[in-house]
């Protein structure tokens, strides 16, 4: 499109049939049929303008960057308007800030010129103590005392020394008063004018109360009053009219009956029809609400359940299995020390699947240890595998205490489980003890059933039937069975449970707690006697201590523990048989299997510390041992850890007593004192050991010799029973061959002619048969494969990739410090903005200003140009004709001349 | 009465061993006896001060000092002429000028015999009990004088001989708590008492005595004192101060390593004293730490342990430390060195005292990677095979060295997985079992054929009775995945500190009771029920 502008305006104009050829009449008529015209006109006008002021657009510089294709609107060209934000802004600001401008210190039209009176922060007393202060300022600011503008009076008149004033109640205008007195009674007098008013109309006369006075306009308000009376009025009357209907309308028919009696005259039974349905109501009132309160019963009765079926023998057997196959599991788990995974699970299952409940069955009949047989082959099966449990290893700084807590948080979830079942088997399982220790002669006495009411009666053995108090401390305990027998311990103890039975009384569980801890004190108090009790009584005590010991585990176990504390500190070395029992008692209060257990893991280890430690120096002291390792097997029946203390204290005994030394073992060996050794006793018979031998006496040389030959007897026992036990352990092997050694070096020449021949026939048995074992072993042994692990993966650490990766976002991954600059951002913005807007607020303001400053000096010089030009024409005027005077005189001169 | 107020801080001086006798002269003569005493001393010693005439009082009081029946008077004297030495060293009245007439001389002379007199008296004090804390003070004292207010100005002499005789003194015939005193006051503060008594000491060490026990008497007694020092100083700043004045320069006083060598002598000379058994273990528990930093020749230990580590038990463990030490600082060539260390893994050593320290310097000379692979499996399964009798904490500490060992050795790993390569070879393990190769009785570690064996012994470990210990054990068939284990975490343990950490915990949360209680514990089974009786009844008796 080349050319001028001019030829390029006149072309579009062209092309746009504003200009042109005219139009034929028949074009007109069409295009003002369809009525777009004027429309398009316009618009097309205005298009055409735009496009010949590129200037009041904002375009890009350099075009788009890119040629993009997109299906969004592609009129990006034009960035913006500036002309018409320009122009908007201004027209805004006009409408706004000159108003206000002009508002400014107005009210009204008039100027505030009041101090303070827009100052929010003033206070009304403030502001009007300060107008006070500036009104008598300015009054003394007036210098000239002659100042007629001024309006205030600089001094009061006065008389006889007295201020004349208008408000002085002595000089009251009486005019005033009476007009307020009128005022006062405005309404009688209003009352008043209408009496007369209307006692004008209805008398006729003409006459105007109000004489004096115009007639006054009504107001609007007075008149709409009238109106809204009146036609209250007349809605009264309608009301009043219906109502005198209805009355009669009632009373019509109130005699319609008598009306129709006197019509029909027929035997009608509902001639008392009004006084039927009175009661028919009162009759269906009463109905419904009866129907409520049925409705309301049975939304409140309960759905009726079924009970619970008796269980059969079968259903209970079962149950009890069920529950007994679930403890062991818990056991069971407890003794590896950790959460069982899910694959051992199956894997157990596998193996295990055959008929376990008959198992359990069977087991809960004889309800002993033989509890073991079944659960050693599980265990033999279930290999011991390590697990989660160790990930507390990893931090191995507190090791110890990491382990704890891992061993403890495995048995947490158990012990909860635990004590709900406790709750409800606890009673039953009591009940059945206390009923079994009963015996079914003193259940059937009446005496003892009734035992709280009666007195102190003794029975025939002299043990009374009721307790003042339950004894809480072993001294008391002491008091209350002084003058029993001990034999019959356990009956005092059965009576003393049941007559502060927890049911019983709410502090009798505090009670028997103590009580509890009484029995476990007087265990050892027992076994410290010169002339120890039949150990019958020991095992009713440590019975009775194991059933309470189930409502009061942690008591028990703190008391255990205590005399354990006790033994450690005062005599690890030198157990007595106190503690042998206490050690005895442990054992079948608390289950030694447990990986961990708070109560037996201590006790195991000072075991252990005895045996391990100490150097035997008398026979005694190999008995203790003896008795402890003994029982450090019984504890591990079940889980069968292995505890080399045991197998060096052992074999230890065995050299020291052996008739010749032997050297070459793998512990250090501690040499009884001199003498000890055993020597020619072919003829001494082998006897069980017992409690007797734990205390150093003096003995004969015969009794010397079977005491050494029982503990010989009694070690090998032990050892058999320990290889037994640890069959399959991996270094069976070499953990057995010394003992294996020993025997032989026993049945050696120079030793055998010593032992007596049941003896040596003895050890020739467990010699073939640690040989046997030995040689299984042998066959069984296969190398380690310890470490089928899954490798290991490589750790990966791939780059975090943002799939819709938007560079204008901000991807901080700290949400407080995104959040934050976001804040920061939008405040910048806004501060500019609000800068922006201020600065062209000023402008605006200055603009406006200057242009008002000029217009006004523009009327000034206007208006001073008028007068000057008024003041300049006046002149002219006068001087013309002061000249034209001039002229005349001088043509009168002139002429007169 | 200045010197009356002098005597009230020297009598509260006086040890405790003092108030003995004084309370006995009170209760037999009387406060007011005592106190003429007290008075006539003081007169005495006043009269010294005041003029040359009055000298002969000295032998009075030395007479005083020397009458031991009356304790209380004769230390009194004792301080006093203690007082009146120093101030006659001070005034320089017993120093010999150029321009003093014979008399003079002869006073000089006189006075200084009486000094030596005086010495002799404080000498044997110092054998006494009660007195001997004095007596120390007043002969240091003195000793100080007498260095500082000699006759030759120019030249540094230290009073050597009275030094010798204070050392003797306090050698042969002073108390334990003399000795201390004296380390603490004299021998660990002042670097030139310490340089001249450590002369004098190996001297005195160096006399001949025949008679064994006297000899370790003497030697418990410089043993005492040569280990005061638990470190030994490494600069001159540490060594402390002078007592007397500041030496010149080049003065070996001042020289570290003069000072390092004569302490080297000290030790030698009592280490010739011959110690017995329990004596050398002493020395040996503090060779590397207390001794062998003052030897600036440490070669001169390597006779002693070199005995000591062939000499069997403890001693060999306690020497190995010293061994070390040479090997570490004086390359020391130990022939066969592996082949001892191997020997000692005997059957005591996992139950002994010195178990830790011992696994502690196996931990050290097993960290090459460079040693072969057999030695170090050598030592792992001869470890692991004692271990089956060995306690707790000693399997707990052994564990990690071993997890450390295969770490540093992966050929080793094989004693811990080890599959059958062939089917045939896995047959006949099935069928005959497996043969472990190794042997016990070997003692070169190289030819035990350990490395082809396997740690069944650790695998038994793993179902130990104490639950910790299992734990530890089953890190070895855990995968390997953590660097190192820390030894020193697992190494102090015992019996006792297992026991306080089990029954120091509180018991929160309710333990397990057993659900089944026994109908039986001791006594045998009824018959009718046919449960088998428990271990207990079939082998101990009950009746």
């Amino acid at each position: 499109m080349a050319g001028s502008q001019l030829k390029r305006l006149k072309a579009s104009l062209h092309k746009e049939g504003l200009i042109g050829p005219q139009k034929s009449k028949k074009d007109k008529k069409r295009d003002s049929k369809s009525g777009v015209k004027r429309m398009d006109k316009r618009a097309a006008l205005e298009g055409i303008r735009e496009q010949f002021n590129p200037f009041d657009l904002k375009h890009n510089v350099r075009g788009p960057k890119f040629d993009v294709t997109s299906n969004r609107p592609t009129n990006k060209a034009i960035h913006g308007r500036p002309m018409e934000a320009k122009t908007a802004s201004e027209e805004r600001r006009r409408q706004t800030l000159t108003v206000d401008e002009q508002r400014k210190n107005k009210v009204g039209g008039i100027v505030d010129r009041r101090f303070g009176e827009n100052d929010p922060t003033l206070a009304p007393e403030e502001r009007m103590l300060e107008r006070f202060a500036r009104e008598t300022q300015s009054r003394h600011k007036k210098s000239s005392m002659f100042d007629l503008e001024d309006d205030e009076p600089g001094f009061d008149l006065t008389h006889g020394g007295k201020a004349l004033s208008l408000d002085g109640p002595a000089l009251v205008d009486d005019f005033d008063e009476d007009m307020e007195g009128l005022s006062d009674e405005d309404e009688d007098n209003e009352g008043r004018r209408a009496y007369l008013k209307r006692k004008a109309l209805t008398e006729g006369e003409d006459v105007d109360v109000d004489d004096a006075q115009p007639e006054r306009k009504k107001t609007k308000q007075e008149i709409y009053s009238e109106i809204i009376a009146k036609s209250k009025a007349h809605k009264a009357a309608r009301q009043e009219a219906k109502d005198e209907d209805e009355d009669i309308r009632e009373e019509l028919n109130k005699e319609l009956n008598n009306i129709k009696n006197l019509l029909f005259r027929t035997k009608d039974p509902r001639n008392n029809e009004p006084l039927d349905k009175a009661a028919e109501d009162a009759e269906r009132v009463k109905m419904e609400k009866e129907y409520d309160l049925r409705v309301r019963q049975m939304l409140q009765d309960r759905r009726a359940q079924p009970t619970e079926r008796t269980k059969t023998d079968e259903e209970q057997a079962a149950e009890a299995s069920e529950r007994l196959q679930k403890l062991e599991e818990k056991r069971q788990k407890r003794m590896r020390g950790e959460q069982e995974s899910e694959s051992e699970d199956e894997k157990e299952k596998d193996t295990e699947e055959a008929e376990p409940t008959a198992d359990f069955m069977e087991e809960d009949d004889d309800d002993e240890f033989g509890l073991g047989g079944g659960i050693a082959e599980k265990s033999k099966k279930s290999k011991i595998r390590p697990t989660a449990t160790e990930l507390g290893f990893d931090d191995e700084d507190d090791f110890f205490i990491e382990d704890d807590i891992v061993a403890s948080g495995s048995e947490l979830s158990l012990d909860e489980e635990e004590d709900e079942d406790e709750s409800d088997e606890d009673g039953e399982d009591d009940d059945e003890f206390t009923k079994g220790l009963l015996g079914e002669t003193e259940q059937k006495d009446p005496a003892f059933s009734m035992s709280s009411n009666t007195g102190s009666k003794d029975d025939p053995e002299g043990v009374p039937y009721s307790y003042a108090s339950c004894p809480e401390t072993h001294q008391e305990f002491l008091d209350a069975i002084k003058n029993v027998p001990v034999e019959k311990l356990h009956v005092v103890i059965v009576r003393i449970r049941t007559i502060f039975h927890a049911q019983l009384d709410s502090q009798n569980k505090a009670k028997l707690g103590k009580f509890t801890l009484a029995l476990i004190h007087h265990l050892p108090h027992l076994a410290s006697q010169p002339k120890l009790p039949p150990f019958s009584v020991f095992e009713q005590l440590i019975r009775h201590i194991h059933s309470l010991a189930k409502t009061y585990p942690i008591e028990v176990a703190c008391e255990f523990r205590s005399h354990l504390e006790d033994f450690a500190k005062t005599r690890p070395l030198d157990p007595n048989l106190g503690d042998l029992i206490i050690f005895t008692a442990i054992g079948t209060v608390f289950p030694p299997s447990d990986h961990f257990h708070q109560v037996v893991t201590p006790a195991q280890l000072e075991i252990a510390r005895f045996l391990g430690q100490k150097i035997p120096k008398q026979l005694s002291d190999l008995a203790k041992g003896v008795y402890l390792s003994i029982l450090i097997l019984q504890y591990q029946q079940v889980s069968k850890r292995y505890m080399p203390e045991l197998i060096n204290f052992n074999l230890n005994t065995l050299l020291a007593l052996a008739p010749q030394s032997r050297k070459n073992v793998p512990f250090p060996v501690h040499e009884l004192p001199g003498g000890l050794r055993l020597s020619n006793a072919q003829a001494t018979e082998i006897r069980k050991l017992n409690c007797y031998d734990c205390v150093e006496s003096e003995r004969s040389a015969k009794d010397q010799n079977a005491f050494k030959i029982a503990i010989i007897d009694s070690t090998v026992k032990v050892l058999e029973a320990a290889a037994m036990l640890w069959a399959d352990k991996t270094s069976f092997l070499e953990t057995f061959e010394p003992f294996k050694q020993i025997l032989e070096h026993l049945a050696s020449k120079s030793c055998r002619s010593h032992f007596p021949e049941a003896l040596r026939d003895r050890m020739r048995k467990v010699q073939t048969k640690m040989d046997q074992m030995l040689k299984l072993a042998q066959i069984q042994r296969k190398p380690l494969e310890l470490h089928h692990h899954r490798p290991l993966a490589i750790k990966s650490s791939m780059p975090k990739f943002e799939d819709t990766f938007d560079p204008n976002k901000h991807y901080d991954p700290d949400r407080e410090r995104a959040e934050s600059a976001k804040l920061r951002k939008e405040f910048k913005n806004e501060r500019k903005g609000a800068m922006r807007e201020l600065r062209k607020d000023a402008n605006f303001m200055a603009r406006e200003k200057l242009r008002v400053k000029k217009a006004k000096d523009e009327a000034y010089e206007k208006k001073y140009k008028r007068l000057v030009a008024e003041i300049q024409g006046e002149e002219g005027r006068e001087s013309n004709a002061y000249a034209r005077e001039k002229e005349a005189r001088k043509k009168a001169a002139k002429r007169n001349k | 009465m200045p010197s009356k107020t002098a005597e009230a801080p020297l009598k509260r001086k006086r040890s405790k061993g003092a108030e003995k006798p004084k309370k006995r002269a009170r209760s037999d003569s009387g406060s007011d006896a005592e106190d003429n005493a007290q008075a006539e001393i003081l007169l005495l010693e006043n009269g010294i001060l005041e003029s040359k005439k009055n000298y002969n009082n000295i032998t009075k009081l030395l007479d005083l000092s020397r009458n031991k029946k009356d304790g209380e008077s004769s230390l009194i004297a004792t301080v006093a002429l203690c007082r009146v030495f120093l101030r006659l060293l001070a005034q320089g009245s017993m120093q010999k000028k150029a321009d003093q007439s014979e008399k003079e001389t002869i006073v000089i002379q006189w006075l200084k015999d009486r000094l030596v007199d005086y010495e002799g008296v404080l000498i044997d004090a110092l054998a006494e009990d009660d007195t001997e804390s004095t007596a120390l003070t007043l002969a240091m004292r003195v000793l100080k004088a007498e260095g500082q207010y000699r006759d030759n100005k120019d030249e540094y002499s230290f009073p050597e001989p009275f030094l010798k005789d204070i050392v003797h003194a306090i050698v042969f015939n002073g108390s334990e708590d003399l000795r201390e005193e004296f380390c603490e006051k004299y021998l660990g503060e002042y670097c030139d008492v310490r340089y001249y008594a450590f002369k004098v000491m190996s001297e005195i060490f160096g006399t001949d005595e025949s008679d064994q026990s006297t000899r370790e008497a003497l030697f418990n007694n410089a043993y005492e004192m040569l280990s005061f020092f638990d470190e030994v100083p490494d600069t001159m700043e540490e060594m402390g101060e002078y007592y007397l004045e500041k030496p010149p320069k080049k003065h070996p006083v001042t020289i570290l390593s003069q000072q390092k060598r004569l302490g080297q002598v000290a030790w030698l000379a009592a280490l010739r004293l011959g110690p017995n058994r329990d004596q050398r273990k002493q020395v040996l528990q503090i060779m590397t730490r207390s001794i062998a930093p003052w030897f600036t020749q440490p070669e001169f230990l390597a006779d002693f342990l070199t005995d000591s580590y062939n000499a069997g038990g403890s001693i060999s463990l306690l020497a190995l430390g010293g061994i070390f030490y040479l090997i570490q600082h004086r390359n020391l060539d130990y022939p066969s060195f592996y082949t001892k260390l191997y020997s000692l893994l005997d059957s005591d050593i996992l139950h002994s005292k010195h178990r830790s320290r011992f696994l502690r310097l196996l931990d050290t000379f097993l960290n090459s990677t460079h040693l072969p692979a057999a030695l170090i499996a050598s030592f792992i399964k001869r470890l692991a095979r004692l271990s089956l009798n060995a306690p707790p904490a000693a399997i707990v500490s052994i564990v990690p060295l071993f997890y450390n060992l295969f770490r540093k050795h992966p050929s080793t790993t094989f004693m811990m997985h080890r599959v059958p390569r062939s089917k045939e070879e896995k047959a006949l393990i099935e069928n005959e079992g497996w043969n472990d190769p190794f042997d016990m009785a070997e003692s070169d570690p190289m030819l035990t054929n350990a490395i082809d064996s396997c740690i069944w012994e650790l695998v038994q470990h793993q179902s130990h009775y104490h639950p910790n210990v299992a734990t530890v054990s089953k890190i070895i068939s855990e995968q390997f995945t953590k660097q190192t284990y820390n030894l020193e975490d697992f190494l102090d343990h015992s019996y006792g500190s297992l026991l306080d950490a089990e029954l120091s915990k509180q018991v929160r949360k309710p333990p397990v009771v057993e659900f089944m209680i026994p109908k039986r514990i001791f006594l045998p089974q009824d018959p009718a029920s046919g449960a088998e009786d428990n271990l207990l009844t079939k082998i101990w008796g009950f009746e």
